[in-house]
């Protein structure tokens, strides 16, 4: 029986490349600003690979990294948001389809919190900033992303992994 | 890798040993060589490329993948002396029972009695016992008699003598190869003899036997045992070299296998035997014997070795995982291996040695993952090991090899990187893909295990794969080196404060080293290999040429390392690199610290300026929570208050690239104002929430505009009254020149999330763009004097909000100003104010010159110049060719600049735009753009936007109509006239017209609502008369819905015309008529031409045209005449005529009732007449009369049968009062009029 995938953070980076949400699931001490590290480090092998694909790009870009104790995979949207998932590094296969799985259902999450309507209630009148209400959605006032990015990680930390390795 | 022995880390190859080299001394270049040591010259040369051209086959390291077959070669003395195999003489009795001197079973050995195996055992292996032994040797050479000339008869007693000195020196030779070879059989070693002669001497013939002669004297092997080399060229010795190592490899791997052997048949002997024999020792407690996992270990890893020389690795790997094992085994258990003794510590580095050459072993094959498997496992084990020995996370110990761990992977990933090792790339396998792609990529080299083992192994790759089995580039284990080398310090730091605070003597000598590491410089050292390597695996995108995030990452860490080492202006240097990405990243928690340790070393160096500088960049970071949020603001102040700055000048922080300290804006209430008209705007500076600025000695705040080069400055003025949260500052008017406006004051101190806003108004006389174009906040404080420049829309968080303007100050509430652009105005000139009307009586009609007048009125109070352009799209209407006439100017698509002339305020000036349109009717669009231009203002400004004009367009549509509406209805009838005789010649004369055999066409056009026309002839139809003949010139008024009838009555020409084909262009109709406007004027003439209809004259066969007159009178005879008319271009016909005469009949009938006419041959015709006397009143039918064409019709094909012989087909008869037909249609030309019976009525009058 392999252990539980363990989420240690989750992070959401715009097609600019300005951080959304950098969610830590670990103890909240100082280990979160290195998150906010791995997400920006990540954002490297993403463009690399992304470039690398040329236009036939997947959403899941796989493995980035592995490093100290984390071992960091990536996803990028159809729209360029990039999600990035820091996951406890243990000594077992990965499999890609859970992975691809917990990156869809992030999708799904961040997809549903950007349909709010709300969002765009003060709407920016700078229209090189048209993004900017989807960065507003990992703001603090909003707190059904955060929510329902919580409620993945926890389901993801209950659930055994749906095959033994053999 | 240093740290460990070289020898149980060096890649394994066999071991030649060369000798007689030395013999030959090098030939030095400087010195003139003399003719008689030319020769001695030639072999010192030879000599020294061939040491040269032996060394360079293999250099000793740690990663060596290739299998050619070369050998590591040592240069030893000719007289080399292997080391002894045992210390007792073979003579000795004891020699069956002794042991090698390095084993541990031998009392003088370092290795007894408990060690396992030491890197002197591999020194042996590879410096002082070779696998095979190659002696160079120069043969004895008679130097050659150069007296006699070569005519000269042989001299018998030299050649006597040169044999026998031959003889002599060739038998020392043997003796001393004989001599080497006993040592080297002693071993089982190959020994190889080089003779080196030269040319000449390899044409002799007595070479031969002279050579058997010395390898049966001295005991050389009969294969591979004696070479002959002469000086040769270097690439010649190249080959040489290559031959002879080909040629000793396979005895050397013998060697090797030979040691396998035995090292085998005594671990089997070893493993039977339950008890090795104990030597018994006086004080067993000290010093116990090796145990029988030590044997086992040793022999394994003997055979590992062996086989590495042998280079079978997959052999090896097998022995050294059994060696690592059995270790692992050994350390599990106290009793075997009690920690912290030497034997463990030896116990230790090796087994690391064997965790590193298993790693290695596995990627050579390239299989990453298992190497990486194996590494992590041997590192888990012994962490788990070392939790036990007590030295486990918290010690310095424990950091200390996991980094040398974490090191040498990355140590040996670079050097393999640097030959052969390729990394592989963890992308996901696409779903698609399948089984056979998937294994080509992910095991593109392909494990050499069996291929059962390789698919499972690829379809467990397919899946995912194990992220701590992911190989990456060496840089990722050096950074996790420099990580666990900073652990390492961590707990040494914190271990040296318990030795302080407790001042206990426990100072164990592995912390009395501890204290003389440098742990900065090794970490700095592994983070700047990590670095460089990161750099290069970075794939550097040519169109994003931005330097990598993760070598910034290890950059920081860098700096944070000088930081920590006290170089602060190292570390302030990297910051500086790396503050500046992530500034433009606008990723502000990684800044943060970043900058708190930047203001950190400023603080170390005493750069009060930079301080100031970071410190206010600081500001506009929100406060991470444990941070004292005040200490910022605190710390500026009170730098400001206690130093003075270096010079004088003006402190410009400017800190537009990072995150502004105010939330600002600026907002204009009109997208728009006209010149001279004062444009309401309202700047807004919202302090942060959670930074407190209220003590920042702000002095001024100046605001840039755009159209104005001096700020406009708002002074600081202290108030009794608290900093509000809100505060509105009027500015009222700002004028375009800073001498009529004086400087205003407010209270320039912001409360946590406090607003000022910055009302006022602003205006422009000449058209251009107003904007903020910056602003400046002052920061006096004693002689500091600190400008901060920042940009007037920017907000900390990098979202702009939505613009708004203050619509109520008490409470505050905001309208929201929903535009692009808001924080900007544009200022225009007036626009001017003109009155065009176009006036036209629409439709217009096809073909006329329509007018469209064109009136202009300036109402405005400024004169001006008036010019308009008319443009005429194309429309897609067929044959429209529309044309455009104003003034002069004529066009069909464009006229441009027609002067209306300078017009006055209250003047207005028209002009007549004439339409002319042909083609079909439609709408036709005419553009009219009426631009007028101030006359005051100054025509040569140069920017179009900024000149005072005003463009009025106006479009105008113009239905345009038929001016009559022309129908026209054809009918045919045929020529009355007698035709010509077959064969007059008249019909021949083109001049004459013929009338004859002619059928007429009449054509009734009606015209509605216009006037007179005049007509054409035609060539091949003659209009006979018509009636406009009579009516031309007669000028009348027709208005909508008149209509004029007109006939005009067209005789064609015999057929000769194709079936179906029409007359065209038989003539046209030209109306000339003038509109009636409104009011009574005539309009031009205009011609409307109306052509004639196309003629499609049916086509006849056999006819008989019936003729009576309409009416009779009682009595008097009548004549009725019927013409047969054969009109076929090539049938003759036989026609039969009945006149039936019935009882009801009211006609007296003289003449044929039933005959045959004569046959009527194409184009001839027969007339038959009766006379006819009426004998009622009324209207009389005629007799029957019945035409029947005896000549059948030949459809083709079958037979005429006899009944359509006798009874003949019915000819049509006409009555020619009555003849009219439609035109010629195809299909139908034989319709014959079976009404024969029905020939109409005579009216018979009394």
């Amino acid at each position: 029986m392999a252990p539980n995938l363990r989420l240690n953070a989750v992070a959401f980076i715009s097609p600019q490349n300005h951080p959304i949400l950098i969610r830590t699931f670990a103890k909240q001490d100082e280990h979160s600003i290195k998150y906010h590290y791995i997400a920006h480090t990540s954002l490297d092998v993403i463009e690399e690979r992304v470039s690398a694909a040329g236009k036939a790009t997947e959403c899941y870009l796989g493995l980035l990294y592995a490093m100290e104790d984390v071992a960091v995979y990536g996803y990028i949207t159809p729209l360029k948001v990039k999600i990035v998932l820091a996951l406890a590094l243990s000594d077992s296969v990965v499999r890609d389809v859970e992975i691809t799985m917990i990156f869809k259902a992030l999708h799904m999450t961040y997809y549903s919190a950007i349909s709010n309507p709300f969002l765009k209630l003060n709407p920016p009148t700078d229209a090189a900033h048209d993004h900017s209400p989807y960065l507003l959605v990992g703001s603090p006032k909003w707190k059904n992303f955060r929510m329902r990015v919580d409620e993945i990680s926890r389901v993801v930390g209950n659930t055994p992994n749906a095959v033994s390795n053999p | 890798m240093n740290s460990y022995p070289p020898e149980l880390l060096a890649q394994l190859a066999p071991i030649m040993f060369v000798a007689g080299l030395d013999a030959f001394p090098t030939p030095s270049s400087s010195q003139p060589s003399t003719p008689t040591s030319t020769r001695a010259n030639d072999f010192g040369l030879l000599a020294a490329r061939l040491r040269e051209a032996l060394q360079a086959q293999r250099k000793a390291a740690i990663w060596q993948p290739e299998k050619t077959k070369t050998f590591q070669v040592i240069l030893v003395d000719r007289e080399v002396r292997f080391p002894p195999r045992k210390l007792v003489s073979q003579e000795d009795p004891q020699y069956s029972a002794a042991h090698s001197p390095l084993s541990p079973l031998t009392p003088t050995s370092p290795l007894h009695p408990d060690g396992l195996i030491a890197p002197i055992w591999i020194r042996k292996h590879t410096s002082l016992v070779p696998s095979v032994f190659v002696l160079f040797l120069r043969i004895f050479e008679f130097p050659p008699s150069n007296s006699g000339s070569p005519l000269d008869a042989p001299d018998s007693n030299r050649e006597r003598e040169r044999e026998l000195e031959e003889r002599k020196r060739d038998a020392e030779l043997a003796a001393e190869v004989a001599l080497r070879k006993k040592t080297t059989n002693e071993r089982g070693i190959k020994l190889t003899v080089v003779l080196m002669a030269t040319r000449r001497m390899l044409d002799d013939p007595t070479l031969d036997t002279r050579l058997t002669f010395i390898r049966r004297q001295s005991g050389l092997d009969s294969r591979a045992a004696l070479f002959v080399l002469s000086p040769v060229s270097p690439s010649e010795l190249g080959e040489f070299v290559k031959s002879l190592q080909q040629a000793l490899y396979e005895p050397a791997l013998e060697y090797y296998t030979a040691h396998s052997k035995r090292v085998r048949r005594k671990r089997n002997r070893h493993s039977q035997a339950t008890s090795y024999p104990i030597p018994i020792q006086g004080s067993s407690n000290i010093a116990r014997p090796l145990r029988p996992e030590g044997w086992t270990v040793r022999y394994e890893y003997k055979m590992a070795c062996f086989a590495e020389f042998r280079g079978e690795d997959e052999v090896a790997l097998k022995h050294y995982q059994d060696a690592h094992s059995m270790l692992v085994v050994m350390f599990g258990s106290t009793a075997i291996l009690p920690p912290r003794t030497k034997r463990w510590a030896e116990a230790k580095v090796l087994a690391d040695c064997i965790d590193v050459k298993i790693s290695k072993l596995y990627l050579y094959n390239n299989e990453h993952a298992l190497a990486l498997s194996h590494h992590n496992t041997h590192m888990r084990i012994f962490s788990d090991f070392s939790r036990g020995w007590g030295i486990g996370e918290e010690t310095f110990e424990y950091w200390s090899w996991i980094a040398r761990q974490h090191r040498i992977l990355a140590e040996l990933l670079e050097q393999g990187t640097r030959s052969t090792l390729m990394l592989p790339v963890h992308k996901p396998v696409s779903a698609v893909s399948n089984a056979s792609l998937s294994a080509s990529q992910n095991h593109n080299s392909g494990s050499r295990g069996l291929a059962a083992g390789t698919l499972e192994v690829d379809s467990m790759r397919s899946l995912g794969i194990n992220p701590s089995h992911a190989l990456q580039h060496p840089g990722f284990y050096y950074y996790m080196a420099a990580k666990c080398t900073e652990m390492r310090r961590e707990r040494f730091l914190t271990a040296l404060e318990l030795e302080n605070t407790q001042k206990s003597v426990m100072a164990s000598p592995g912390f009395m080293n501890e204290k003389k590491v440098d742990h900065l410089t090794i970490i700095l050292e592994l983070y700047t290999k990590a670095y460089e390597l990161f750099k290069k695996y970075t794939i550097v995108d040519p169109q994003n040429p931005t330097q990598g995030r993760l070598t910034l990452w290890i950059a920081y860490q860098i700096a944070h390392t000088y930081y920590a080492s006290a170089k602060y202006d190292m570390a302030i240097r990297f910051f500086e690199r790396i503050a500046k990405t992530y500034r433009r990243e606008k990723w502000g928690p990684l800044l943060h610290p970043l900058l708190s340790t930047w203001h950190a070393c400023a603080r170390e160096l005493g750069d009060v300026e930079l301080r100031v500088k970071l410190l206010i960049e600081m500001l506009g970071h929100d406060a991470v929570e444990e941070d004292a949020p005040t200490s910022y603001g605190e710390d500026l102040v009170a730098i400001l208050k206690s130093t003075v700055p270096s010079s004088d000048e003006v402190l410009i922080v400017d800190i537009s690239e990072s995150q502004p300290i105010f939330d600002s804006n600026v907002v204009f209430w009109a997208p728009e104002v006209k010149v001279g008209e004062s444009a309401a705007f309202q700047l807004s500076l919202i302090a942060p929430r959670n930074v407190p600025v209220s003590f920042l000695p702000i002095s001024s705040l100046s605001i840039y505009f755009s159209h104005r080069d001096s700020p406009l400055v708002i002074r600081h003025q202290d108030s009794v009254a608290p900093p509000s949260s809100f505060q509105l500052v009027n500015l009222t008017n700002v004028a375009s020149s800073p001498e009529e406006y004086g400087d205003v004051f407010a209270n320039l101190r912001w409360q946590k999330g406090g607003c000022f806003i910055f009302a006022g108004t602003i205006s422009s006389e000449l058209p251009t763009s107003l904007k903020v174009s910056r602003l400046a906040l002052t920061i006096e404080e004693g002689t500091w004097k600190i400008e901060i420049p920042f940009d007037p829309c920017g907000f900390r968080q990098g979202l702009s909000p939505r613009s708004r303007w203050l619509s109520s100050v008490d409470p505050p509430r905001y309208l929201p100003i929903e535009r692009e652009a808001s924080s900007s105005v544009n200022v225009r000139h007036r626009s001017h104010a003109l009155t065009v009307s176009l006036t036209h009586e629409s439709p217009a009609y096809l073909n006329e010159t329509y007018p469209v007048t064109i009136d202009i009125t300036n109402i405005d109070t400024r004169p001006f110049d008036v010019v308009v352009d008319v443009l005429l799209p194309p429309i897609e209407i067929d044959g429209a060719a529309n044309t455009i006439i104003l003034g002069d100017e004529r066009s069909t698509n464009f006229i441009k600049g027609v002067p209306f002339g300078v017009l006055a305020p209250g003047i207005s000036a028209v002009k007549t735009l004439y339409l002319v349109n042909t083609g079909a009717p439609g709408d036709r669009v005419v553009d009219i753009s009426v631009q007028s231009r101030s006359t005051e203002a100054e025509a040569d400004s140069a920017e179009p936007e900024c000149q005072d004009l005003t463009e009025t367009l106006r479009t105008l549509v113009i239905p345009t109509v038929d001016p009559i509406k022309v129908s026209q209805t054809i009918s045919y009838t045929r020529g009355l006239a007698e035709w010509p005789g077959l064969a007059d010649l008249n019909t021949f004369d083109g001049n004459i017209w013929n009338y004859s055999r002619t059928s007429e066409a009449l054509v009734r056009t009606t015209f509605e609502s216009a006037g007179p026309s005049a007509v054409q002839d035609h060539e091949c139809a003659k209009i006979v008369d018509c009636s406009s003949d009579h009516t031309e010139d007669s000028l009348s008024d027709y208005f909508p819905g008149d209509e004029l009838s007109h006939i005009a009555r067209i005789v064609l020409a015999p057929s000769d015309v194709e079936d179906g084909e029409s007359i065209t262009n038989t003539g046209s109709y030209h109306v000339n008529w003038r509109r009636i406007w409104k009011n009574g004027d005539r309009g031009p003439l205009a011609t409307t031409v109306v052509p004639m209809p196309a003629l499609r004259p049916p086509v006849e066969g056999l006819l008989a045209l019936l003729s009576v007159p309409p009416a009779a009178t009682l009595h008097v005879p009548i004549s009725l005449i019927l013409t047969i008319r054969n009109y076929h271009p090539s049938r003759s016909a036989n026609v039969v005529v009945q006149l039936e005469l019935d009882a009801s009949d009211t006609f007296i009938v003289a003449g044929l009732r039933s005959g045959r006419v004569p046959i009527l041959m194409p184009g001839e015709e027969e007339k038959l007449t009766w006379k006819l006397i009426p004998i009622e009143c009324g209207h009389a039918k005629i007799p029957r009369i019945k035409v029947i064409d005896r000549r059948p019709v030949f459809t083709g094909g079958a037979e005429p049968t006899s009944e359509m012989v006798t009874k003949g087909e019915l000819v049509k008869i006409v009555d020619v009062r009555f003849d009219q037909r439609p035109a010629h249609t195809t299909g139908t030309k034989n319709d014959v009029d079976l009404d024969d019976g029905a020939l109409g009525t005579i009216l018979v009058l009394p």
